[in-house]
């Protein structure tokens, strides 16, 4: 479970992120779900640890991660807009290296490294570099090494960014099963549809902060908008701006 | 903790030796100056200030050597992991990011001090009509513990420092290409004035090194304390590249290049 409470970041004196609390539960899927600057991958960055938030706290299975970051971060995978691979060393190279950083001792992580090629389907490029990938082979690949060490919460920054059809339904597939398995995944995402066919709970985001929160039939309900575009309008674009 | 460090040095030292681009240049690197001063050797053969020509030469060439061996390395390891979007996630397995720039400090480590050694063995091969192989041991200990073994890790950790600001590895190829400059313009400054090398400069990383291959090289012996001392010297200079680039990478506008 991850909990947000009252988190802020600035940039050179801009906020970031203001004043912004959320919850995502185990075992369900939370979207993040924002226009273009809104602050998901900055709270993202900052769940992560790899941002230092300016002010509030961040909770990881209830542990702080300003308290107890190394702890903190053993529970949690992320797959963040940061999506580079190593493209001298194989697949299974790749995921070795993040295991063995992780902790996970040689003798399981050979059997942990299997175990992942065979959820993403990797097993026929486990032993080729990495050079020359595809998107969807790449975000493959950079999610198995955000999974390698088993996490129970993980974070994803608009993987589907780029990939294909099939491989998108992949994921979905993917991430449901890992909901299923009472994991808590955290995915922010400024495509609609994706958000309501994927997530239990949708946190949107504007201007840094939280606007709203429920499923997408609360915000529909809240907003009294038939759909999910119009409830994301409503909340997250000011009146004047809509009447334009 | 420091096993991380470890970690991130075999991974650095596997992906570094897959470069065979990267690997050829820096061979071709480290032997340019054997070879140059080889054939100024043939040329000058018997010729009165020869041996001290020769000398100079190569002085100046081990030094440019303990920087270009690391170089190709140094580029790709900081600016080039920014570059293709891997350090972000590396960072975020780390427990602190000191052991990050210690593990990949450690990598070019071995590829400068593997340069340097490359460098002085084709120098003897080439020179050896000249100069009979300097014999006395102690001497030789004395130079590679305190003398260029730390000019080693200083290159090293100088190269890390300057590609960790660096964005790209077009930018950290620009300015560690101009790094190089640094010993090659010292070195040759200190050929044409060599009273730069004594006093403070029998201390001082660059210069004391230099002086010491010298005479190393033609046998008439070095001065254990300044040596020792310029090792020093040399050593905490590492050591505070080292904290600065760390302190970097602890910086938000470091990692995400904004």
């Amino acid at each position: 479970m991850i909990e947000v409470e009252h988190l802020r970041k600035e940039f050179r004196g801009v906020a970031a992120v203001r004043d912004l609390s959320f919850r995502a539960p185990d075992g369900a899927i939370t979207g993040l779900l924002g226009s273009n600057g809104a602050g998901k991958t900055t709270t993202l960055r900052m769940i992560s640890g790899a941002l230092q938030p300016h002010g509030g706290q961040i909770r990881i299975d209830g542990l702080s991660l300003s308290q107890n970051p190394l702890q903190a971060q053993q529970r949690l995978g992320a797959l963040l807009d940061h999506m580079g691979l190593y493209p001298r060393l194989t697949t299974r190279e790749n995921l070795a290296y993040f295991g063995r950083m992780r902790g996970i001792p040689d003798t399981r992580l050979r059997h942990r490294i299997d175990e992942v090629l065979d959820i993403l389907g990797l097993g026929a490029l486990a032993d080729r570099r990495t050079t020359g990938f595809s998107q969807g082979e790449r975000m493959k690949v950079a999610l198995g090494r955000a999974i390698i060490h088993s996490p129970r919460n993980l974070l994803l920054d608009e993987p589907t960014n780029g990939l294909d059809v099939p491989t998108v339904r992949g994921l979905r597939g993917l991430l449901q099963r890992m909901r299923d398995e009472g994991i808590c995944v955290i995915f922010s995402s400024h495509v609609l549809e994706e958000v309501r066919a994927l997530c239990d709970n949708v946190v949107v985001i504007a201007q840094g902060t939280v606007a709203a929160q429920g499923t997408a039939d609360e915000l529909c309900l809240r907003t009294r908008s038939s759909n999910l575009e119009e409830a994301f309008v409503q909340l997250t674009v000011p009146k004047e701006a809509i009447a334009c | 903790m420091l096993n991380q460090a470890l970690i991130i040095a075999r991974k650095e030292l596997t992906d570094a030796l897959r470069d065979s681009r990267s690997i050829i240049s820096t061979l071709l690197y480290c032997l340019m100056g054997p070879g140059i001063v080889f054939m100024v050797s043939t040329t000058m053969n018997g010729k009165d200030g020869a041996d001290s020509v020769l000398v100079g030469m190569m002085s100046v060439f081990v030094l440019v050597s303990a920087f270009s061996g690391g170089m190709n390395v140094a580029m790709d390891i900081l600016a080039g992991e920014r570059e293709r979007q891997s350090l972000l996630p590396l960072l975020l397995t780390a427990g602190a990011r000191r052991h990050v720039i210690l593990g990949k400090w450690a990598a070019i480590c071995c590829f400068s001090t593997a340069s340097l050694v490359l460098n002085v063995v084709a120098f003897w091969l080439a020179l050896r009509a000249h100069f009979p192989a300097p014999a006395n041991a102690a001497n030789s200990v004395l130079l590679w513990a305190a003398g260029l073994i730390p000019l080693a890790l200083l290159a090293a950790a100088v190269e890390l420092a300057i590609s960790t600001v660096c964005r790209t590895l077009k930018e950290a190829h620009t300015y560690l290409s101009m790094l190089v400059f640094v010993p090659t313009t010292l070195g040759m400054f200190t050929v044409f004035f060599p009273k730069l090398a004594a006093g403070w400069g029998r201390i001082a990383p660059l210069i004391a090194q230099q002086w010491q291959v010298e005479h190393w090289w033609r046998g008439t012996g070095i001065s254990i304390l300044p040596t020792i001392a310029s090792g020093v010297v040399t050593a905490l200079l590492a050591a505070l590249s080292l904290c600065v680039a760390a302190r970097l990478l602890e910086r938000d506008d470091v990692v995400y290049g904004g």
